[in-house]
């Protein structure tokens, strides 16, 4: 790994870990990620007894020179967008890890965690109430967004 | 840490911040790099007397300086970005370490068997040994120096590259975040409101650039074993600057000064 990056040498790292030992559900796009360590295409499916039971996710990780002190840029991509009170339609995801909260000692290993967990404890697939007005307005970068996190209940 | 609770929540805009946001954000990126290219990570050694330029006509502060003056030598600036305790508090510790030999091994050691320890509570192996391996790096190239004097200066310029010194700050905020967990019915009783410490060390302890309170302190003190002297210097209407040993009771081996918001170091006469 010589000749790396500091963040280029802890994405390797990472990338290998995660083809090793995935979380249940999760798979990395290995072949995209070495062609370009700085995005990735992560697999993810919906858990068993849960609402999202059967369907699959693709989740979006971009990254920068700065990562692990720069938190990565998560979005859902793809044609099927969990519907899920914290998931924008266009993709954005509401989760403090991804900005405010998040620590480089996270991973993408442990953003996937999260995200699965979220996903599984949902009561109601519904929108969040607010998804019409954000969609159309936001910017393209969630970490953009100046999110305000009020609700840890679902 | 496999169980982390995350706040995700519902988000909420009012009619016509959105567009704010991306203003609000661009201004504090750039306050923050303003103030990243205006001051040192870790600054050099300057006179106490050199703080008064900051409050020119303000008797309360000039009147707590003369009395700092009298007990302190010097002060060491540190960056205002949040990590300012820990990378001072690190650094000043590290630094009064290197005049005594078997004081530094048995640090040295202590830090050896951190990592393990903090596996065992539960973080992840992959990412603590990241941050843990610089950590052992420059405390390595720091005592390899041949002699006091370029220890120091190895000290100074490995704490002065982002690249060093934040691995520094992030691997005493997760040894801090340990400690913290490892006696959380301790620490529960400093917590406001109704946080666990759990969920504390992961919103207020671990991310980069959150800054530190008393609770931060003790842990990060005991976590290394060590004191530190806060002093306090506010606008308050006492004369005298402010101290406070923590952990309570304990032998001062770091000095800080404190004024609110921020911390440097500070050198006893």
């Amino acid at each position: 790994m010589a000749g790396m990056s500091p963040s280029e040498r802890r994405l390797q790292k990472e990338l290998m870990s995660l083809m090793k030992e995935p979380p249940p559900g999760v798979s990395v796009d290995v072949d995209l990620a070495e062609q370009n360590l700085l995005q990735w295409i992560v697999h993810m499916e919906g858990v068993a007894g849960t609402l999202y039971e059967g369907e699959s996710f693709q989740l979006q990780f971009k990254f920068t020179n700065k990562y692990p002190f720069d938190s990565p840029e998560v979005t859902f991509i793809g044609n099927n967008i969990p519907v899920h009170p914290h998931v924008y339609s266009n993709g954005h995801i509401c989760l403090s890890i991804l900005t405010d909260d998040w620590s480089p000692a996270l991973s993408v290993q442990s953003v996937c965690l999260s995200i699965v967990s979220m996903l599984s404890s949902c009561k109601e697939k519904k929108r969040p109430s607010d998804n019409a007005f954000y969609v159309k307005t936001c910017s393209k970068n969630p970490k953009k967004t100046k999110w305000w996190y009020h609700d840890d209940s679902v | 840490m496999s169980e982390k609770f995350e706040l995700s929540g519902e988000q909420t805009h009012q009619e016509g911040q959105i567009n704010q946001d991306e203003l609000i954000l661009q201004q504090q990126r750039q306050i923050q790099q303003e103030i990243s290219e205006s001051t040192p990570l870790v600054g050099e050694l300057e006179s106490i007397s050199s703080l008064n330029a900051e409050y020119s006509s303000d008797e309360v502060y000039l009147q707590k300086i003369k009395d700092l003056a009298s007990k302190y030598k010097f002060v060491r600036r540190t960056r205002p970005d949040g990590n300012c305790f820990f990378r001072g508090f690190s650094y000043g510790y590290i630094e009064k370490l290197l005049s005594n030999k078997d004081e530094f091994k048995t640090f040295y050691t202590l830090a050896e068997n951190s990592k393990s320890s903090l596996v065992e509570l539960g973080f992840p192996q992959f990412t603590v040994e990241d941050f843990y391996d610089t950590f052992m790096e420059v405390l390595k190239r720091i005592s390899d120096m041949p002699t006091l004097e370029e220890s120091k200066r190895e000290l100074h310029q490995l704490f002065n590259e982002q690249g060093y010194s934040d691995y520094m700050v992030v691997y005493l905020r997760l040894l801090t975040s340990g400690q913290l967990q490892r006696e959380k019915d301790f620490y529960s009783c400093f917590i406001e409101g109704d946080r666990t410490v759990i969920d504390f060390c992961h919103q207020e302890v671990e991310p980069m650039y959150k800054e530190s309170d008393h609770i931060h302190i003790m842990a990060a003190c005991s976590a290394m074993n060590t004191g530190v002297r806060v002093v306090y210097m506010d606008r308050g209407n006492n004369k005298q600057v402010t101290e406070h040993d923590l952990p309570e009771g304990s032998t001062p081996y770091v000095h800080l000064l404190y004024r609110p918001g921020h911390y440097d170091i500070l050198y006893p006469n």
